[in-house]
């Protein structure tokens, strides 16, 4: 076996410039989410029962199921970037593939989640703790969409062959946004669904 | 000296009919009348802020004035960067003193202030003679409610007022604000005093006048198309017409009650905090 | 680091040659600055216009509007209520978000950062053109917003809810503007990332951070603030768009409420965490540029440089937790009031660092005042007033009177608006040879500032006046109240100064206009000044406009030095001015 050292060329000035753009970007994205987590705070502080009394209780099951869905999403973008990174650019496109496939099963699973939920429980018919509900996950979801078209984008240049060991940035820009919406979703799994 | 009865008697119609006169208007710009036990507290602050800032300000204004007359384009410019020990030990340190004399101040009596008065309420909760009143701000008018004789609100022998209020001289009013829509304000101009009545929450606050007369009440956020016209009326009355409205009122009030008019028995039970 | 040599850095772009490229779709930071700047005034006349109504309707109440009142047809040419409310409303966010935000940040961060820190560009080119565009596509929402039927936003430029949901303010108007100051806020965050990331990757060599001008400092800060607390404001828009057009209730409360509702105090919480910092996003660029401006004029090193810098920091520090003073009166825990109180009364002691720091680089200087000093100076004045009217509101006790009355806009106008605004006409003036490469019209400059500053101190007072007597803000017709019914004079008079303050604004829009199409051509650097961007690019700059990037050796307040004299003849040596070495200290003490 050849390849035993992962191949770490220097990086040229402009990548560090783009990743710290993206890291700034992520940061913002961060504070929004992090208020978004604020309101959800004053919300539940505010009630003396959460749910409020006569609602149900929110399911887990699936949100879980979910949880793991991004996760291995990210951990199959891993494996791509990793292969990369191995002078094994050709092999990275499926991982890339399955880790997009995953983000849209990810996304169809949220809407199932919003049809089982939605029967019981419109947006506003339990003041804040439905809107929360809603709220937090609609916008989640559309950060994960916006991740799905990044994630094909990537796709398009790793099956064009244009990701190298020297070169690919766009790879991990997109990735650090992808982990990104997976670790927003860890956190709400754990707030909205389990405490 | 003991007056003559029908002196005396004049004398309580005269001071009853000016008690009943319209709002005074104010006499010139400037804070208007304070008629509140605590509100020269505030005042007392505010003129003391007034003095520190004037010197503040006239020193900016000398040092500016000089520097622009006497170092202008004649002057030879002085090489200082002000980032040797000592200019900077002397900037710090005067920045230490107008912090600790100007801030300090300021803090000190804020925090002595709300303990002791403004958001004070043991001593009003503790004081049998205190009038409690609960007020549901909406657009545009202020409801108010008395409890009557039972001393528990939302029950038959209620007062209930609207946009009139009524109030004994020299008594704690303890005020309770609620609101059904938006957000408004309780203001008090001749009070000093200020109240946010937030939809969803109980909010509170205390006054004591010192004089009887009627005085003005604002709403001081905005609340709509109408937020300008959401004024009301404080009637400040001596303690024995007050006493003598208040029973009055509670058996009109008693009369007036309608067991199914749900929307009408807007109170609550005094929140205890 | 980049070596001196390299004609073109990778990330910026050839040369335009197409109208397209060049002047509407452009990349290079130069024009989407000015593209910033000609938006932002036609918005600050807008808003500005708004201004003179609502004094208007203060002056002459319910009297039919003259020549504005074409637009009120429907009310007989008066300002009923309704309509009022939208223009305080409009006034307060126009001038804000549309006016004061791409006038200081968006023209004078893009146009300054790159030229004073030796960079050919900002780091993303492209992702700064997308900024201006996504800017222009939130004005086209708020220009929408008052053709709408029930009328624009009216819920006051903070928002409040339940007054911003659907229970208070039905209609598309209040959803477009929210809408449109989500959008803003997104071309903002985008202008925030750029800034950011140029000032720290792409410094000249030898630009060392306490080399910086004082002017890239405050944009930077600023930016750092629109980075993090544009998205808080970002969540309480969006929560609120959810709350009127999905049927959440996030704000929500009191009758309408569901299971409780919402919380309106969130919103408050969501939007001041937002609102604290933007005063700051506001003023901080102002500080930066007369700090700058200042040396400049007054032929003397800024006093204590790095006490500026550091006080500039603190103050960026504790933005964030102040924010509660806004909120004193909304029934928040005292202990919590307390503890926003001791910040707030903190927050002012980097504000006297400044202010000692201005008056003693000032204070034995060789002081000269063409309009770009006459500016600076007069922003030193107004905000000093401005900030000790701050005093009575952060303190609780005094804070209880005063909030909500127009002491409150008195203090925010004289501090947050008229600094912003005289901070702007500073560096406008102070940059205008270098932007345009002509000169404006010294005599219309000195009586743009004269009438301006005037008028301004005699408006901003006068509200301090009646805010004083006890007048509350937002008030259709403030003497229905009998208390208040006295004060139609000092009103009316305030009035008067406002419609001054707009006329003396006409000297302005002549000289600007004339001299950017006419005026004289300028020299490199008419004002003798030591930054770069006037030592070493033309007037205006060419596209790239370093080639070579200079070499930085010293600080940017090379002024007034005895040594610099005997080498040069000159007061002044520029940044990246070699010297004999040995001669002068290379850096400026403290570098």
């Amino acid at each position: 076996m050849g390849d035993v050292v992962r191949y770490r060329p220097p990086r040229p000035r402009e990548e560090t410039t783009a990743a710290m753009g993206m890291v700034l970007f992520l940061g913002s994205w961060a504070m929004l989410f992090a208020a978004l987590f604020l309101a959800y705070g004053f919300a539940r502080m505010r009630l003396t029962s959460w749910p409020p009394a006569g609602v149900a209780a929110l399911p887990w099951k699936l949100p879980l199921g979910n949880t793991l869905v991004l996760g291995l999403s990210s951990w199959s973008y891993q494996r791509a970037v990793r292969e990369v990174q191995m002078a094994r650019a050709a092999r990275a496109w499926p991982w890339v593939a399955v880790a997009m496939a995953l983000g849209i099963t990810f996304v169809g699973l949220q809407v199932v989640l919003w049809r089982s939920v939605g029967r019981s429980m419109e947006p506003g018919a339990a003041g804040a703790y439905s809107s929360v509900f809603y709220g937090l996950t609609w916008l989640h979801a559309a950060h994960a969409a916006v991740g799905i078209l990044g994630l094909g984008y990537v796709l398009a240049r790793a099956v064009a062959g244009a990701y190298s060991g020297a070169r690919h940035l766009s790879l991990r820009l997109w990735g650090m946004y992808w982990h990104f919406v997976g670790a927003v979703w860890a956190l709400m799994f754990v707030t909205i669904f389990v405490l | 000296m003991k007056l003559p009865r029908y002196l005396l008697a004049l004398a309580a119609v005269a001071l009853s009919a000016s008690a009943l006169a319209a709002v005074q208007p104010e006499a010139g710009i400037g804070l208007p009348r304070d008629v509140s036990l605590n509100g020269h507290l505030s005042d007392w602050l505010t003129n003391v802020t007034h003095v520190f800032n004037i010197i503040l300000f006239t020193i900016m204004c000398v040092w500016m004035g000089i520097a622009c007359f006497k170092h202008g384009r004649a002057h030879e410019a002085e090489y200082d960067l002000g980032d040797d020990k000592r200019s900077i030990k002397i900037a710090l340190m005067l920045s230490a003193v107008i912090f600790v004399v100007v801030d300090g101040n300021l803090f000190v009596n804020a925090i002595h202030d709300l303990s002791t008065a403004y958001w004070n309420f043991d001593e009003v909760n503790a004081n049998p003679g205190t009038v409690r009143i609960e007020i549901n701000a909406h657009q545009w008018a202020w409801d108010g409610r008395y409890a009557g004789k039972d001393g528990k609100f939302n029950t038959e022998d209620d007062v209930v007022v609207w946009n009139d209020f009524k109030v004994p001289v020299d008594t704690p009013v303890y005020f309770q604000l609620a609101s059904t829509d938006v957000i408004h304000s309780l203001y008090l101009p001749n009070f000093r005093a200020k109240m946010d009545a937030v939809p969803g929450q109980v909010n509170h606050l205390w006054v004591q006048a010192k004089e009887q007369g009627e005085f003005e009440i604002g709403c001081a956020q905005h609340c709509g198309t109408h937020h300008y016209k959401m004024k009301g009326l404080l009637t400040v009355l001596s303690k024995e017409d007050y006493a003598r409205w208040l029973a009055e009122a509670s058996v009109n009030g008693q009369r007036a009650f309608d067991t199914s008019d749900a929307a009408a028995h807007w109170g609550w039970d005094w929140k205890q905090y | 680091m980049d070596t001196s040599t390299v004609a073109r850095s990778p990330h910026v772009h050839d040369e335009p040659t197409s109208f397209m490229r060049k002047w509407l779709f452009s990349t290079d930071h130069k024009v989407i600055a000015k593209q910033f700047l000609w938006t932002g005034l036609v918005f600050l006349a807008l808003g500005g216009t708004l201004a003179m109504m609502i004094r208007w309707q203060w002056a002459f109440p319910g009297e039919k509007v003259p020549v504005l009142g074409m637009f009120l047809e429907r009310a007989g040419g008066m300002i009923t209520p309704a309509t009022y409310q939208s223009i305080f409303t409009m006034h307060g966010l126009i001038m804000i978000f549309w006016a004061i935000t791409p006038i200081l940040i968006g023209c004078f961060g893009n146009y300054t950062i790159p030229l004073q820190i030796g960079a050919q560009d900002m780091a993303f080119p492209v992702l700064n053109m997308m900024s201006f565009w996504t800017f222009i596509i939130s004005a086209l929402l708020i220009v929408a917003s008052f053709f709408v039927q029930l009328g624009t936003a009216a819920a006051g430029w903070t928002t409040y809810a339940p007054l911003s949901t659907n229970v208070g303010t039905p209609g598309l108007g209040q959803t477009l503007v929210v809408a449109a100051i989500f959008v803003t806020g997104v071309a903002t965050i985008m202008g925030g990332i750029n800034y950011v990331t140029t000032v720290i990757r792409l410094r000249a060599p030898g630009m060392t951070w306490m080399r910086m001008p004082l002017s890239v400092w405050g944009l930077w800060l600023t930016a750092i603030l629109n980075v993090l607390f544009v998205p808080v404001l970002g969540s309480a828009g969006l929560l609120l768009l959810l709350d009127r057009a999905f049927g959440t209730q996030f704000f929500i409360a009191g009758a309408a409420g569901v299971k409780g509702g919402g919380d309106p105090i969130l919103f408050q919480h969501l939007f001041w965490i937002f609102g604290h910092p933007e005063v700051y996003i506001l003023i901080l660029p102002a500080w930066g540029m007369i700090s700058d401006i200042i040396p400049m004029f007054s032929r003397k090193p800024a006093y204590w440089y790095a006490g500026t810098v550091w006080a500039m920091v603190a103050v960026t520090v504790l933005s964030a937790v102040v924010y509660g003073h806004h909120m004193f009166l909304t029934g928040m825990n005292p202990l919590l009031g307390k503890g926003f109180m001791t910040f707030t009364l903190i927050i002012s002691v980097p504000a006297e660092v400044l202010f000692l720091n201005w008056l003693h680089t000032m204070w034995k200087g060789s002081n000269r005042f063409p309009t770009p000093m006459l500016f600076a100076v007069g922003t030193v004045f107004v905000f000093g007033l401005g900030g000790l009217t701050g005093l009575y509101l952060g303190t609780i006790a005094t804070d209880i009177y005063l909030h909500d009355t127009m002491w409150v806009v008195g203090h925010f106008h004289l501090t947050m608006a008229a600094a912003a605004f005289l901070g702007s006409f500073a560096g406008l003036y102070y940059w205008f040879p270098k932007m345009f490469g002509r000169q404006y019209n010294e005599t219309l400059g000195k009586v743009h500032f004269w009438g301006s500053v005037t008028f301004i101190t005699l408006v901003f007072v006068g509200q301090l006046i009646v805010g004083f007597s006890g007048q509350q803000r937002r008030l259709y017709d403030p003497y229905q109240y009998t208390y208040l019914q006295h004060l139609l004079t000092a009103n009316r008079l305030t009035s008067y100064a406002a419609f001054l303050l707009a006329l003396f604004q006409v000297p302005f829009v002549v000289n600007f206009l004339r001299s950017v199409f006419a005026g004289a051509p300028a020299a490199q650097n008419p004002w003798e000044a030591t930054t770069i961007e006037w030592t070493h690019a033309a007037s205006p700059p060419p596209h790239y406009n370093y080639n070579p990037i200079p070499t930085i050796v010293r600080g940017p307040h090379e002024l007034a030095n005895p040594e610099v004299k005997k080498l040069t003849g000159r007061d002044w040596a520029g940044q990246a001015e070699e010297l004999p070495a040995g001669a002068v200290p290379a850096a400026a003490k403290g570098a």
